[in-house]
């Protein structure tokens, strides 16, 4: 149990170094929109379909008409957490869900 | 005295009438061409609850009763756009009390694009139906799968600190979480000897200073996030008492979780399956059972191979397609599951259920739930043998 659990450790340490080496060398701190030319070849998916895909891994989605938009700010920070979603998700999931309710 | 009352009332009735015919509401904070601005910090009360019908039976008896009532706020503290603290009281109505629970309080904090940290007591990533899955509203049965809850394998929160992010690799996604918390503490049989060598995770102080760490590996290999493929350990070198023969006990285990939900048009809904596997290695130990022989107790020792393991896939199906707006909200659910505890303990148990499910949605965070399920046990708590459970629920998330 003990070489398990120092393999373990190792692997833990590593895993940490290697996500803060890569979220903290990012250059990027926000997420920018896409381009007109990405726009138009629909590279990105929109905030309506990352809401159909990422709410339902988990639970129904929800519908944009039961809370306001101060709500969704406080709700899309804790899903974002609480589901680990990506930045550019929930970031386009918030705007949708404001935009539709 | 009788003129001064006559005055008093002239002058306030008056008042009152000139206030409510001249007042243009010009001096109030909100109109309707100025609306209010929200403040930064926000506070919102969520949650869930549930309550049923139960009807279980087995060789010996059927018992019926309306359960739950159970009420889990869970309140949202947003600080700033980075900041929030988050809580989840749990109030239970069991064995003729109510019963509170902290199921969660942590507060988190977001670094940068791809880390978040966490601390407090939170509710731990191994696998994902402890962490996303097991609320009442969002869980697909009334019941959980075999392995989870009081005498389960799979550890479900914990108090220490937490690193958790996500990355978008351009299409796939990955996300992360790594912890380190108090670790769980080996019971001894000293309380409970039928229940020596199992581990107890709820250990609000740390029993012998040696912390566990643990952590999950998400990975959703496609564009659409309609694949979830997950690894999580959690280990500790201790988990006996300090200065205890136990001390020196470690405990590594293990799961792998599964998730698959996709619209498919060609099958006209949404299909929805979950899997999970859990695996618990605790370092073997020497215990003492008591037993009486002739009208003495008699103490003997003995040890056993602490390896338990348990399992459970599930598959629902809603026909979000269909022309009928009552079939719409109609979801179709089975499940199984196994829990295989160790040979020689006192606790050994080897169990299967399966279990059938028909939801209706009144809506996305509202369900009406009825459910088969029958478990095969050979051994645990209640000895073992057939137990079939009728259920009917009603879960609601707010």
């Amino acid at each position: 149990m003990k070489t398990i659990y120092k393999i373990f450790i190792a692997g833990i340490v590593l895993l940490f170094s290697g996500a803060v080496i890569v979220s903290c060398s990012s250059t990027k701190d926000k997420y920018t929109a896409v381009t007109d030319v990405e726009e138009e070849f629909k590279i990105e998916k929109s905030g309506a379909q990352m809401w159909g895909e990422a709410c339902n891994r988990c639970h129904l989605a929800p519908s944009p008409a039961d809370y306001n938009d101060t709500d969704w700010e406080t709700i899309s920070l804790h899903m974002r957490i609480r589901a680990n979603l990506t930045e550019k998700e929930i970031t386009k999931i918030e705007a949708f869900l404001k935009s539709a309710n | 005295m009788k003129k001064l009352i006559i005055l008093i009332l002239i002058f306030g009735v008056g008042h009152t009438v000139y206030g409510q015919t001249y007042n243009n509401f010009d001096t109030d904070s909100t109109t309707t061409t100025e609306p209010f601005n929200p403040s930064k910090t926000q506070f919102m009360i969520r949650g869930y609850g549930h309550t049923g019908l139960n009807t279980m039976s087995n060789d010996d008896e059927t018992e019926s009763s309306y359960v739950g009532s159970a009420f889990a706020p869970i309140f949202l503290f947003k600080h700033s756009d980075k900041l929030l603290f988050e809580a989840e009281l749990e109030f239970v109505l069991e064995g003729n009390e109510l019963e509170v629970g902290l199921e969660y309080a942590d507060v988190m904090y977001v670094l940068n694009k791809n880390m978040t940290v966490r601390a407090g007591k939170f509710l731990l990533p191994f696998g994902t139906f402890m962490e996303r899955l097991h609320p009442a509203w969002i869980n697909r049965l009334p019941t959980t799968p075999l392995g989870y809850g009081h005498d389960g394998i799979a550890p479900s929160s914990g108090i220490g600190v937490e690193l958790r992010g996500a990355f978008d690799l351009g299409g796939p996604s990955l996300n992360y979480a790594v912890y380190s918390t108090n670790g769980p503490r080996l019971k001894d049989g000293s309380e409970e000897p039928e229940e020596a060598g199992m581990l107890m995770f709820q250990n609000f102080e740390d029993n012998n200073n040696s912390k566990a760490f643990g952590g999950r590996i998400g990975l959703l290999p496609f564009a659409d996030s309609s694949t979830e493929i997950g690894f999580s350990t959690y280990s500790t070198s201790k988990v006996g008492n300090r200065d205890s023969e136990y001390e020196n006990v470690g405990a590594f285990l293990y799961a792998l979780d599964f998730s698959f939900v996709k619209q498919i048009p060609a099958l006209g809904g949404f299909v929805d399956i979950k899997g999970q596997y859990n695996n618990s290695d605790i370092d073997d130990a020497t215990f003492i059972e008591i037993h009486e022989e002739d009208g003495e107790e008699e103490e003997e020792e003995y040890t056993f191979g602490n390896n338990s393991n348990s399992f459970y896939a599930q598959l629902s199906y809603r026909p979000t397609m269909a022309e009928s707006d009552f079939m719409k909200k109609l979801e179709f659910v089975g499940r199984y599951s196994n829990f295989n505890a160790p040979e020689g303990a006192e606790w050994e148990e080897q169990s299967e259920q399966y279990a059938f499910g028909l939801n209706y949605w009144l809506t996305w965070r509202s369900v009406i739930k009825i459910a088969y399920q029958t478990t095969d046990s050979v051994g645990g708590h209640d000895g073992g043998g057939i137990t079939n459970g009728f259920y009917i629920h009603w879960a609601i998330g707010f």
